[in-house]
């Protein structure tokens, strides 16, 4: 008997007991919900992350056994030119991905979210760019953006515009990098649109179209609140992945023309990996951290207040 | 019910995944890596490798010759990917405590790896067994392999320096073709008139992502024009020197002539050396197996300043101390693997260069030499390797500076002598920093 | 009411079929738009399969050779016969399905008790997952080495799926998606007596099906191209996940680059057919009108 359906017939009842309510209640519901999903996460990433904390306050090149020195890698990290550069370059370039990442998937989701004849093959086309491995999709930007034989240039050429540098150029370099990482995952972006888009009841859209409303104002009052969560979600994201930028720059331009292109994870990796000091770049990981946190709890408080969720 | 039935096969889904496993892992666990060595006298050693393609296959053939001939030991060679990803690999491996018992590892990092303590010191086993022929190995070689009188590796690759050229671009140019006499203002005016931009023809090639590779046929340059990298006592950069402003000022003008195809590291350059675009190249016998069989071209030894020295890029065998027996047999298997007759056999099933300068003298030489054209002239070459980069933990640190400064002036950003005392001035600050 | 809403879902279900015709042309105007985002998306794809079917010697050109001579198919099959590519594909299947069941289960309990359920902590749990995200591999991966191999899991497919069992962007996402579902059919279950479990399964995860093929596809994706981790994990070379396996061709310098693309694109076929697969729950229109109840 519900305690709803006892209070209605209005008898006394008694109270469920208190291991009742403890089983009832949504504490306990909640965490057994999470504890599958805590417990991995505990295990294979916060552990990981905590070793890679104390490693951080060493000095340590993970071959011979490391020893502490406090906070020497941070304040050594304070003075050094290359990691402020460092975090310039992550910035300037997670400044342009994740706008033109996240508006140009909102638009050719849009565009994908017809009943047009082909239109499953434009969606397959739009996906292969995510699943191609980052270095064949290297390998084919390299020869795309070639100074001297790329078909880029072979097109400015004969539009009889000058030959660019591109990949080569200290000042274009980054911005090539945006442009490839852009076409990679555009996909993902959409594709997480497109399954939004689909939550969208079609009697609202409708009731728009009723009150005589032109399609760009129903999409704009109607889809892209409800869009909201799925935008949050694609803003955040992106930004976390954009500030962590490797893979791409690994595979084309590691790090240069003239450190043009090293970003923050590829100047951990030069520090640990190149330079045997792991526990400077482990410092480098944190204060990488600690920036994409503070920028991401700002991104959330925004969305909270300004994302429209229909409960 | 449905709801109860996805949970069970999504469970069975997950644990199959592990369980499964689980049983080839105890099944690996008894062949491969934690092969906890012997089991009544015989003993499994494990080799980490990166090699593919032909090597992929000798190193196969060869373990197994081996095997079949020392019925006590089985060696497992195992592929550990690219030879890039090798460090991480093999760090988490030490840091985990099971290491392979041998592994291939870039030269550069010989400074760094002999700092772990279970790396094995083979200067006891070197000097216990004078059949080892130690100095028999390349000097070039030998020097990366020491770390303050502690040899920590087996020479496990050499190579060096040539000059590449395309014989029909120097007949189309006019050009005689080069010689052992050759001098840098041959080579200079060769690469600029070899150098088109209509036909988009370049005189010379060079590697610019300012890695080691762009720093390496510097080095090259430097000591050709009688310079040194550091101070004799190791504590000061001395690359700023007059020979190396002749080296900077050479690469300064051939930039500016756009005579050189900058290679953004891709290693595309062989490549636009087989449609006929490049004259000339610095390059090893690693290039061989991509450009045979396109252009015409000639192997010859590097033009001279002052003297026509090379530069060398070996990479060792280390073992990891995995108990006695397993080191044992490993250093057994190095020294069967690096005998002259192995060795020989090594360079004629994949195009390495021979390790020990006793091989020529072996009558299935010839043999070797004629089945990969040019290959003679490297071999022969490595007598003019004669200095080696410092093996230091420092010198990564180096690289990256002095790589930066070739890379500046190369794209035209910096000219020599402000390149070179600035890179002169950082190296300085890395060597005197307190480690 | 209820002859209303089930008029609704018919009319709404026939949205999958054809449309009505309307004034019609021959090529709707979008085609301009889409076929040359298309043809620039698929480029790479086009060119690996064009370096595919060249020889090795025309592979070793550069600038490339556009239009090859022939078209040599018989690239895949001596590809496939270099290799293992069997194991190499199971490895990889084991490892990619079990991956993406793990991470459904998880991420849809725990997303659902963050979107939905009020308990102790919740929001800064949800924080400290998400923080999770935040640290680069290149720093964690020697920490995650030495806890698979206390589990006695290394070099086995084992060790390759259990740190990725469960991830928090899973949660992330799945966490958007059922907020953004009309509250009022769970309260109405949870009055009717429904355990939370019985909604999250009965009602919510029925609704969810874009937002669960989209997280399944990415996960899978993520498994299937995922190199770093198998690189450090396995040692031997029958255990080797696809990417791993590939690496085995690639020659440190480009004897043969044409094989390696054959290998490449070899490699991407499972990932389409798991595309067009799962495209047709995420693109499914989903009628909920019950909300009118």
């Amino acid at each position: 008997m519900t305690a709803r359906a006892e209070v209605t017939r209005g008898v006394d009842y008694r109270r469920p007991s208190l291991w009742q309510r403890i089983i009832a209640s949504e504490h306990l519901a909640g965490w057994a919900f999470v504890a599958p999903a805590v417990i991995l996460i505990a295990v294979f990433a916060l552990i990981p992350i905590g070793w890679s904390l104390l490693l951080s306050f060493q000095a340590n090149n993970l071959l011979a056994p490391g020893h502490y020195i406090g906070l020497a890698n941070y304040k050594a990290l304070s003075k050094d030119p290359q990691f402020r550069a460092a975090i310039g370059h992550t910035i300037v370039y997670t400044v342009i991905f994740v706008p033109v990442s996240v508006l140009g998937a909102l638009g050719l989701a849009v565009a994908l979210n017809r009943k047009l004849r082909g239109i499953r093959f434009y969606r397959l086309a739009v996906f292969i760019p995510l699943v191609t491995s980052t270095v064949a999709t290297g390998i084919v930007f390299l020869w795309l953006l070639d100074p001297t034989f790329g078909l880029v240039n072979y097109a400015l050429h004969a539009l009889g515009l000058p030959q660019q540098g591109f990949l080569q150029n200290p000042n274009q370099a980054l911005y090539c990098i945006v442009v490839m990482t852009v076409w990679g995952w555009l996909g993902f972006d959409v594709i997480v649109y497109l399954a939004a888009l689909q939550g969208i009841p079609q009697d609202l859209l409708e009731a728009s179209e009723i009150d005589g409303a032109s399609k760009w104002a129903t999409f704009r009052s109607v889809v892209l609140p409800l869009l909201g969560p799925a935008t949050l979600f694609l803003v955040v994201w992106s930004t976390i992945n954009a500030l962590q930028l490797f893979d791409e720059i690994y595979v084309t331009t590691r790090g240069g023309p003239l450190g043009a292109t090293t970003v923050l994870v590829f100047y951990l990796y030069q520090q640990a990996f190149q330079f045997f000091n792991a526990g400077y770049g482990a410092a480098i990981a944190y204060v990488l951290f600690v920036g994409i946190l503070i920028i991401t709890l700002f991104q959330l408080w925004v969305g909270r207040k300004r994302v429209y969720y229909t409960s | 019910m449905k709801r109860i039935c996805l949970l069970i096969v999504t469970s069975a889904l997950i644990v199959a995944g592990c369980g499964g496993s689980g049983s080839s892992s105890s099944a690996s666990s008894t062949g491969s890596a934690s092969a906890s060595g012997s089991s009544g006298g015989h003993v499994n050693i494990t080799l980490w490798h990166g090699y593919t393609d032909v090597e992929g296959t000798a190193i196969k053939a060869l373990a197994t010759q081996f095997n079949a001939t020392h019925p006590n030991i089985t060696v497992t060679p195992q592929f550990y990917g690219n030879s890039d990803y090798a460090l991480q690999k093999v760090l988490a491996a030490v840091a985990g405590g099971k290491p392979p018992d041998i592994s291939y590892l870039y030269g550069s990092w010989a400074a760094n790896i002999a700092t772990n303590p279970t790396t094995v010191n083979l200067a006891p086993y070197i000097q216990k067994d004078p059949s080892w022929n130690w100095n028999d190995f390349w000097l070039a070689a030998r020097n990366v392999t020491t770390v303050n009188g502690k040899i920590i590796g087996v020479p496990a690759l050499i190579d060096n320096l040539a000059l590449v050229y395309n014989k029909k671009l120097f007949a189309e140019a006019g050009i005689p073709l080069p010689t052992t006499d050759w001098t840098w203002t041959d080579f200079e005016n060769a690469a600029l008139k070899l150098t088109d931009p209509s036909k988009k023809q370049f005189g010379w090639a060079y590697v610019n992502d300012a890695s080691e590779d762009t720093v390496w046929r510097f080095w090259a340059m430097l000591w050709q024009a009688g310079g040194s990298i550091l101070s004799p006592d190791g504590k000061q950069a001395a690359f700023n020197s007059a020979a190396g402003l002749k080296a900077m000022t050479l690469l300064q003008t051939l930039a500016k002539h756009n005579a050189i195809y900058l290679d953004d590291g891709s290693d595309v350059y062989p490549g636009v050396f087989n449609s006929g675009h490049i004259g000339m190249l610095w390059t090893g016998p690693w290039d061989l197996s991509q450009i045979t069989g396109h252009q015409p071209y000639g192997v010859t030894i590097l033009p001279a300043d002052q003297n026509h020295q090379t530069i060398s890029g070996p990479d060792n065998w280390v073992v990891f101390n995995n108990g006695s027996a397993r080191v044992n047999a490993a250093v057994t298997f190095l020294k069967w693997f690096t005998s002259p007759a192995i060795d020989l056999k090594w360079a004629t099933m994949t195009g390495d260069l021979p390790l020990r300068a006793s091989v020529a003298k072996l009558p299935g030489y010839n043999a070797f030499v004629q089945k990969y054209p040019g290959i003679g002239e490297w071999a022969a070459n490595l007598a003019n390797a004669t200095q080696s980069r410092p093996v230091t933990t420092t010198y990564p640190k180096i690289s990256t500076v002095v790589g930066q400064a070739v890379q500046s002036v190369l794209l035209g950003k910096a000219d020599p002598q402000q390149a070179l005392s600035q890179a002169a001035q950082q190296v300085n600050g890395i060597l005197s920093a307190p480690s | 009411m209820a002859s209303t809403s089930t008029a609704t879902v018919d009319r709404l279900v026939r949205l999958d079929a054809p449309e009505e015709p309307r004034r019609r042309l021959p090529l709707s105007p979008w085609h301009l738009f889409l076929g040359p985002v298309a043809v620039i998306m698929l480029l790479p794809l086009i060119w690996m399969v064009i370096l595919s079917l060249e020889t090795s010697s025309e592979a070793q050109s550069f600038p490339p050779v556009v239009l090859p001579t022939g078209l040599h198919f018989h690239n895949y099959v001596t590809t496939w016969n270099s290799e293992p590519f069997g194991n190499f594909f199971l490895n990889s299947a084991i490892y990619s399905l079990t991956t993406v069941a793990g991470n459904l289960l998880f991420c849809s309990l725990a997303g659902y008790a963050f979107a939905r359920l009020k308990f102790w902590g919740r929001d800064v749990l949800f924080i400290v997952l998400l923080a999770t995200l935040m640290v680069p591999f290149q720093v964690l991966l020697i920490p995650t080495f030495l806890i698979v191999k206390h589990l006695g899991l290394v070099d086995s497919v084992g060790g390759l799926i259990m740190p990725n069992l469960c991830s928090a962007f899973g949660i992330f996402m799945l966490r958007q998606f059922f907020r953004t579902l009309p509250i009022e059919l769970e309260e109405a279950a949870r009055i009717d007596g429904t355990s939370r479990l019985g909604i999250l399964f009965k009602i919510v995860l029925p609704l969810s099906l874009p937002a669960l093929a989209t997280l399944g596809i990415i996960q899978f994706m993520w498994s299937w191209n995922d190199f770093l981790w198998p690189l450090i994990i396995i040692d031997t070379a029958s255990h080797d996940p696809l990417q791993l396996g590939l690496s085995a061709l690639q020659g440190a310098h480009r004897s043969h680059w044409n094989l390696v693309m054959a290998g490449t694109v070899m490699s991407q076929i499972p990932m389409i057919v798991a595309f067009l697969i799962a495209q047709r729950w995420f693109i499914r229109s989903i009628a909920f009108t019950g909300i009118k109840q």
